[in-house]
């Protein structure tokens, strides 16, 4: 794994255009700014359908929550765009940083809950009679959603506080590594 | 006014020695200044998520969840709030100096009051129970105005980050 990361290190240390237009006076403040509207806008929409899941909202097919889909999308994309170019920045600081490291593993498990959801359960929970009955399954993927979210937002939040700082020679060795010698 | 040096200083001096001041700034337990800062985040996600939701909805997005629905959803913005407010707090207790001398945190402050105001006044016009007569055109300006004070209250707290002018009162000016 500690190979696969150095790869990806020196792949994305080969963006150095990004890399200069992020080290602009305001260009990182700026992009910032945007991931954290874009952290609203895809947490917001999701939260949204979460809750209804959850049976916050009676009444209401799950059918009309999913419009909101395009502004998880939209969030998202913001995201994914604005995040790239953080990495693109300084891709040592977030591939070898453990908190950068549960964020993913976040992204991924809350991934993994939608595509799970929409293969099993949603089937039962998108036909007129299941207005207000919702299968066990549809509360287990909203809850795990919004856990998996709100901890993509604290990891995220985490990561200034675990710059890596290069190797001291005794890292413990784990599934990842937190440098590269 | 508060960027005149000096004139609150003594103020800020004693919130900057106080134990919780100490603890915020000195500790180096992710559970100190680090997890404030996530809270004030999942906080930030909670309230302001949400409220984007129900603008984008007023403006037309999802138009097949009725309006109304939306005040289920209140409870879970004001515990954003809240949250927001407690951890907002804490943080002005870990660096008293470096937010009230910045004139970018009094922009904030004022976005998330009229932001607010603007919750309340949609609030009264579509999520009651007995909803009065339609103003769709007003509200969707709301809904606007929501959005516009939200964002702008996000890129001013994020550029506190790099707006500030003094970080305590006792380590001087720059």
């Amino acid at each position: 794994m500690a190979n696969f990361q150095h790869w990806l290190e020196q792949t994305l240390r080969g963006a150095d255009t990004v890399a200069a237009l992020m080290q602009t006076q305001w260009a990182w403040p700026i992009a910032e700014s945007v991931h954290f509207i874009g952290l609203t806008l895809l947490f917001g929409s999701i939260a949204a359908w979460d809750l209804r899941l959850l049976g916050i909202v009676k009444g209401v097919p799950i059918a009309a929550f999913h419009r909101l889909v395009p502004l998880s999308v939209l969030g998202f994309t913001l995201n994914a765009a604005t995040g790239s170019m953080f990495l693109m920045t300084f891709p040592d600081q977030y591939i070898y940083n453990p908190a950068f490291h549960l964020k993913v593993l976040f992204l991924g498990l809350a991934g993994a809950n939608v595509l799970l959801f929409y293969a099993t359960t949603y089937r039962r929970v998108d036909v007129p009679g299941a207005r207000d009955s919702i299968p066990i399954g549809a509360r287990v993927a909203g809850v795990t959603s919004l856990v998996c979210w709100m901890a993509v937002i604290i990891f995220g939040r985490l990561i200034t506080f675990y710059r890596p700082n290069g190797c001291t020679g005794d890292e413990a060795i784990t599934f990842l590594a937190r440098c590269f010698p | 006014m508060l960027r005149t040096p000096g004139m609150f200083d003594p103020f800020f001096v004693w919130i900057e020695s106080t134990a919780l001041n100490r603890w915020l700034v000195e500790s180096t337990s992710v559970f100190a200044f680090p997890m404030v800062l996530a809270v004030h985040t999942i906080g930030l996600a909670l309230l302001v998520g949400l409220n984007a939701a129900l603008d984008f909805r007023i403006l037309g997005v999802a138009p097949h969840i009725p309006v109304a629905e939306f005040r289920r959803f209140l409870p879970v913005m004001w515990a954003g709030f809240w949250l927001n407010a407690a951890s907002g707090v804490l943080l002005l207790i870990a660096y008293p100096t470096k937010a009230l001398t910045n004139p970018v945190f009094y922009l904030k402050l004022g976005l998330i009051g009229v932001a607010t105001a603007i919750l309340l006044a949609v609030r009264r016009r579509v999520l009651a129970e007995q909803i009065p007569a339609p103003q769709a055109g007003r509200v969707k300006l709301l809904a606007v105005a929501s959005l516009v004070c939200w964002a702008g209250a996000i890129v001013a707290g994020r550029l506190l980050a790099y707006t500030y002018n003094r970080l305590t009162a006792a380590g001087g000016f720059e």
